[in-house]
């Protein structure tokens, strides 16, 4: 464990020295914010489900979830740079367990996921989104965004484990974000949407992600996913199997990646 | 397995623990490794290095030192054989190994975005070092290697010596008691690969060490090892001393080129009493004599005696290249 909290730190001081980087990832949400949620905000009132104007609030969950998702394919190609660099190899002849130099990376990329769904949550604020006051609600929010992000990033490790090149990993890390994000609660309400998304959508952890979010850190969240609300359970219970599955689709691609 | 495989591998492992006592810091046997049906790398290598002593594994490129090398520092697996560091097997006991080795890569692996001292910190770290134990060793490194003054500068801006620096402080980061270094001086200027050489001879003085190192400069093998084995295509071809094996050449050899029918000149130079090898390939003949200087008439005058018209003749101290050449009957260059 000391092992991946050493890894953890050193990613995080890694991405320090690289101000921009930093700049670069709180901005695209905001800009996400900012521009399509204000753009959609008068076409998308008459579908909300109180039919006023939350759009932003409804949002602001699904452009957390995005930025979790895009977290996890920077921790993935930081992975494959270590690999096709051999910095992989400093890691593997030194004595601590295999699993913690996944685990190192997927920390740091929670971390910075959480610091980014901080940022994400003020500008909300900002733009006159209502949070809940609740504490437990924010630690059940968040505990959803961390297993969210750390279940991708088990995902993008894996396909950074199985691809020696940045090129393929990056054509197959998009074309699985598109559908995960399209096809799921994160932008419209599950009613508004035809059957065979609806179903789409259900099969994706985004919905539960997102859904949760709404109903942990969000006044009135449950009346803005309308009548295809998912319970707050079944939103835990999926994302704690996704990360037990994130994890393991890592570990064994790594296993076979590596001695 | 055979019962008769079964038998010779249990013979093998008495054979083994018996040397433990003896104290090998390094040591192999029958060691394989086949990457694909094609590439078999490494061919059945048997190593016993001594502790306290340096160890250089002398070879062309391809002829297996990387995949050896690799093999003992727990990154692959072996596809047969055994090997054991300091008594622990790499495969069954990697976790033991691992504790008890320092390792620099052929290819420079450093964190570009962190400064000397944080990669020294954050290795350190990762072995479970104390704050003060980390403290103390990364001053004392950096003060070895002489690079306090960029200590607190980004990997980024060293120069390739001063990154072959840091790398070798790192390995020793740990106070290993086997190192091990893939090529130290590969792609270095002459004068910072006599640097690194007196990095290298000074840290065998110190508390016990034991380095082993893979290098395609003769030079380096000469000048450094205590031992030197020569690898080609996955096999040790010959092992000893530096001295040894260059004494087996003779004194002195002689390189010739020429035209012409060298069966007859090649098989009369050999019945010569003075003469001590005689190897042909790459269109060179290379001869070992006892004196250089007072034989140089007498190959000479063999020569056109036998119709071989020499168009280029040589005669040098023989080097480990030579030796390299008497083994394979190829050139060993640089
Ligand atoms: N990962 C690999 N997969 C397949 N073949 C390899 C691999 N690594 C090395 N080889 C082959 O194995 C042989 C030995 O390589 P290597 O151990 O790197 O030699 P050296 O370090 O002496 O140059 C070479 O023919 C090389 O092409
Ligand atoms: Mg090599």
């Amino acid at each position: 464990m000391s092992a991946a909290l050493t890894l953890w730190h050193k990613h995080m001081r890694k991405s320090l020295v690289h101000p921009e980087e930093i700049i670069g990832l709180l901005l695209q949400p905001i800009l996400w914010i900012v521009l399509f949620g204000v753009g959609m905000k008068s076409l998308m009132a008459p579908v909300m489900p109180s039919g006023s104007n939350l759009y932003i609030t409804f949002m602001v969950p699904g452009i957390v979830a995005l930025s979790a998702l895009g977290g996890a394919v920077g921790g993935g190609s930081t992975w494959l740079m270590e690999r096709v660099q051999g910095i992989v190899k400093e890691y593997l002849v030194a004595p601590i367990p295999r699993l913690s130099i996944l685990l190192g990376n997927a920390l740091s990329t929670v971390t910075k996921s959480l610091f980014q769904a901080i940022v994400i949550f003020i500008v909300g604020i900002l733009m006159g989104m209502q949070v809940t006051t609740n504490p437990l609600g924010w630690l059940g929010g968040f505990l959803l965004v961390a297993g969210y992000g750390l279940g991708f990033a088990g995902i993008a490790l894996a396909f950074a484990s199985k691809t020696d090149s940045m090129g393929a990993y990056h054509s197959l890390i998009f074309l699985l974000n598109l559908p995960l994000l399209f096809l799921s609660n994160a932008l419209y309400p599950l009613d508004v949407l035809p059957k065979w998304m609806q179903i789409g959508a259900l099969l994706n952890p985004t919905s539960y992600v997102v859904d949760g979010m709404r109903q942990t850190l969000l006044v009135n969240g449950t009346a803005l996913s309308g009548t295809s609300v998912l319970p707050l359970w079944l939103c835990f219970a999926v994302i704690a199997i996704f990360v037990c599955l994130g994890m393991w689709l890592a570990f064994s691609a790594f296993r076979s990646s590596v001695r | 397995m055979t019962e008769l495989e079964q038998l010779i591998g249990d013979k093998e492992s008495t054979k083994m623990d018996h040397q433990k006592q003896t104290s090998l810091a390094v040591e192999s046997r029958g060691l394989v490794k086949r990457y694909s049906e094609e590439v078999l790398a490494v061919d059945g290598v048997d190593l016993s290095i001594a502790a306290n002593t340096i160890y250089a594994l002398l070879g062309p490129n391809g002829a297996g030192k990387t995949t050896t090398i690799s093999i003992l520092t727990t990154l692959l697996e072996p596809s047969g054989g055994v090997a054991k560091i300091a008594g622990f097997d790499v495969v069954r006991q990697a976790g033991e190994v691992r504790k008890r080795i320092g390792v620099t890569f052929q290819d420079v692996v450093l964190d570009n975005d962190l400064t000397g001292r944080q990669v020294l910190e954050y290795h350190g770290q990762l072995y479970g070092q104390s704050k003060q134990e980390r403290r103390a060793r990364t001053a004392e490194l950096l003060a070895l290697v002489e690079l306090e003054d960029a200590a607190d500068r980004r990997c980024q801006t060293y120069s390739g010596g001063m990154k072959r620096r840091i790398e070798l402080a790192r390995a020793l980061m740990t106070q290993p008691e086997v190192l091990f270094l893939d090529e130290p001086t590969l792609g270095l200027d002459p004068q910072t690969r006599g640097r690194i050489w007196d990095y290298i001879r000074t840290l065998k003085d110190q508390n016990g060490l034991t380095l082993v190192l893979t290098t395609h400069y003769m030079d380096e093998a000469e000048q450094l090892a205590d031992r030197v084995g020569i690898i080609d295509h996955g096999k040790i071809v010959v092992e000893g001393t530096p001295r040894e094996l260059i004494d087996q050449m003779g004194a002195d050899t002689f390189r010739i080129v020429g035209q012409g029918d060298s069966g007859h000149f090649i098989e009369q130079v050999r019945a010569l009493p003075f003469v001590q090898t005689v190897t042909t390939g790459d269109n060179v003949i290379q001869v070992g004599v006892d004196t250089g200087s007072r034989r140089l008439v007498a190959i000479v005058s063999t020569a056109t005696d036998n119709g071989f018209a020499i168009e280029d003749l040589s005669v040098a101290r023989p080097s480990l290249g030579d030796v390299f050449f008497n083994y394979t009957g190829r050139q060993l260059r640089d």
